[in-house]
């Protein structure tokens, strides 16, 4: 689920940007520090819509360096368990296939496919119903459904099912 | 109040469930003369005979060891299928409940017995028949929710485990286990291919993990679900009749005893069966002098009803045609009397001061009346005067609309003449026009009480009272 929240983060700022760009520097160093991280909390960070305010510089001693507490307003993902999520297969094995929908990695484990779908190794591994209508393989665009979560601090691990009503494969690769 | 059907019903959960209970420890041999295997049902059996029952008698009844009576109720009592009770009291005490016993019999009242103060603790059980229903319910949910689960694999963490080292994976650790040399996962510590492993029901015997395996496990487990259905059958039945029935509620031990002798002293007619029970509140009971607790009864007495049975009686007279709020009434709507409140007035002062007799509740109630009538009729002059304030706004916002908003076609203009201020902001956001709301906000005076006023309106529309207008807007 994506959420637009207010987070804060003291952000240190080299003596070389101190000048007329000091607050586009502070901005842009901001955006490349954090857009595209995980925090456990809030999850992944997508993107920066806006600065709320930039609190009052602290001048390190000894470095020079400046801290400003810099509150910022920025769209996050956060997967939570039972969510319906549609993803990119990724990678096809024996033991269920691994997707992404976004930033976030999701497994399906071989027993949370639906038991007509059989494995079929070779060049291009899949999984394919006995009489050839569906088929996942990589690339293929899948809907399913969250059924637990692993949050560290840093990252974000999920596990779907596909064995349930309207979720599964929703389209193929594009052949090319 | 009828305990035969969930005697039956303990007795069906006895054979389903605790058939083969045996309340010997694992630990001890079993040989055939001290398998006890049976034994919970036979208790069971005998409990549903009686009401409460002190152990041992039970015992004796049951030609058990007292022990081994002790420690199948224990058992019961973990499973909340009995309640227990133990109290520690005097031959003198302990005869309350003898003359209890009587009372539930037809038996006559047991002479005065020996006089010993000497204290014994004395352990009574009974059935719990509201918690067995509960408890047995609940068991046949869990295991058919069980089965269900793992026959469609609902919602189950797949895990992993290395046969080499034993170290054991779930499927949230998949990321780290996929090795790029083959499609298997590998073990952390000793790279090892992992195995899928599942410490179901149904998988027991089945290790690996395939698809021919899976699908004998879902067969087995499909067998497994089907066969509970037929062999549990009577039981369900049995709590489907059960259901609607009250159930038979014995109280705690003491409020059994009193009612078990306040029935027997009635039938019987006498009175010597009193000098028991109250004697025995001294030195029985340790101090908790409540003989009656079932029976306590609580009648709250309100004052002042009668005035708020005739408000809302009246109110249910009329309550086919629903009385609008004043601030929901706005011209063009064709609404009866009834509707807008102005019969209700009198209905309201006639019948409720018709019905009240004494002169003190009389004259609160008129005096409640007048105030009311003060009242309303000072909102009704406030509402009044919002609407004509409405009115200016509306004429003024047309004005304002004629001047910016050239383009919007005459037809609006014309059908929009008894429309409002907040309707017309809702047709902006359904037409998605630009939001001229803001421009009018200015021109409607005091900036607070003009939103009041929107607001008022959007109620009004919520309320669905104008049908043609809003067909009007999506056509």
């Amino acid at each position: 689920m994506f959420f637009h929240i207010v987070l804060e983060r003291n952000m240190q700022l080299h003596p070389r940007h101190f000048g007329r760009h000091l607050r586009d520097n502070l901005v842009a160093k901001l955006v490349k520090d954090v857009e595209g991280t995980c925090s456990g909390r809030h999850g992944f960070v997508v993107a920066i819509t806006g600065i709320e305010n930039v609190g009052k510089g602290l001048i390190r001693d000894g470095t020079g360096f400046v801290t400003f507490p810099v509150k910022y307003q920025c769209v996050v993902f956060r997967p939570f368990k039972g969510e319906i999520l549609e993803a990119v297969v990724t990678m096809v094995n024996k033991m269920g296939f691994f997707a992404e929908a976004g930033p976030v990695q999701i497994f399906v484990s071989n027993h949370l496919i639906p038991d007509d779908m059989e494995f079929q190794s070779g060049d291009m591994p899949n999984y394919t119903t006995s009489d050839g209508s569906v088929k996942i393989q990589k690339d293929s665009e899948v809907r399913l459904k969250i059924i637990g979560t692993r949050v560290d601090a840093t990252e974000i691990f999920c596990i779907g099912t596909i064995k349930d009503d309207f979720l599964g494969v929703i389209n193929d690769p594009v052949t090319s | 109040m009828s305990v035969e059907p969930f005697n039956r019903l303990v007795k069906l959960a006895a054979r389903a469930f605790y058939d083969d209970i045996t309340t010997k420890g694992d630990n001890q041999p079993k040989t055939g003369r001290s398998d006890n295997r049976g034994i919970a049902v036979v208790v069971l059996d005998a409990l549903t005979r009686r009401q409460w029952v002190r152990e041992e008698d039970l015992a004796k009844d049951l030609k058990l060891h007292s022990k081994q009576l002790r420690r199948t109720l224990r058992f019961f009592e973990e499973e909340k299928l009995v309640t227990r009770d133990h109290r520690r009291e005097t031959a003198k005490g302990a005869k309350i409940y003898s003359a209890a016993i009587a009372a539930t019999g037809d038996g006559q009242q047991t002479k005065e017995g020996d006089e010993k103060i000497k204290l014994h603790t004395h352990s009574y059980c009974c059935l719990d028949y509201a918690q067995i229903y509960d408890v047995v319910r609940y068991r046949l949910h869990r295991m058919k929710k069980k089965l269900k689960d793992e026959l469609e694999d609902k919602n189950t963490v797949q895990e992993y485990i290395c046969p080499n080292c034993g170290k054991r994976y779930n499927a949230l650790d998949a990321l780290r286990l996929i090795s790029m040399e083959d499609e298997y996962f590998h073990c952390e510590s000793c790279n090892g291919e992992l195995v899928a492993e599942s410490d179901k029901l149904a998988s027991q015997e089945i290790g690996d993990g395939d698809d021919n395996a899976r699908r004998r496990r879902r067969e087995k487990l499909k067998d497994m679900l089907q066969k509970m259905e037929v062999q549990l059958k009577p039981l369900m039945d049995q709590l489907s009749r059960v259901k609607d029935l009250p159930v038979p509620e014995f109280g705690s031990l003491q409020a059994w005893e009193a009612r078990a002798n306040a029935a027997g002293r009635a039938a019987n007619g006498d009175s010597n069966a009193n000098d028991s029970s109250k004697s025995s509140q001294g030195l029985g009971f340790g101090g908790t002098p409540m003989p009656f607790v079932g029976e306590t009864k609580v009648e709250v007495a309100f004052s002042g009803v009668g005035v708020k049975e005739e408000d809302s009686k009246s109110e249910i007279a009329n309550a086919s045609l629903k009385v609008l709020p004043p601030w929901m009434i706005k011209e063009g709507m064709n609404l009866t009397k009834e509707q807008r409140g102005e019969i209700k007035q009198e209905s309201k002062m006639g019948s409720s001061s018709a019905p009240l007799g004494s002169s003190d509740d009389k004259k609160s109630t008129t005096n409640k009346d007048e105030e009311k009538n003060l009242q309303d009729e000072y909102v009704k002059a406030y509402y009044a005067a919002i609407l004509k304030r409405q009115q200016e706004q509306e004429e003024a916002a047309k004005k304002q609309l004629e001047l910016s908003n050239a383009h919007i076609s005459n037809s609006v203009l014309g059908t929009s003449s008894n429309r409002q201020v907040g309707m017309k902001s809702k047709r902006d956001e359904d037409e998605g026009d630009d939001d001229f709301e803001w421009e009018e906000a200015p021109t409607a005076g005091n900036k607070s009480e003009s939103f009041k006023v929107n607001d008022l309106n959007v109620q009004a529309d919520a309320s669905g009272d104008d049908e043609d207008d809003i067909d009007w807007e999506e056509g």
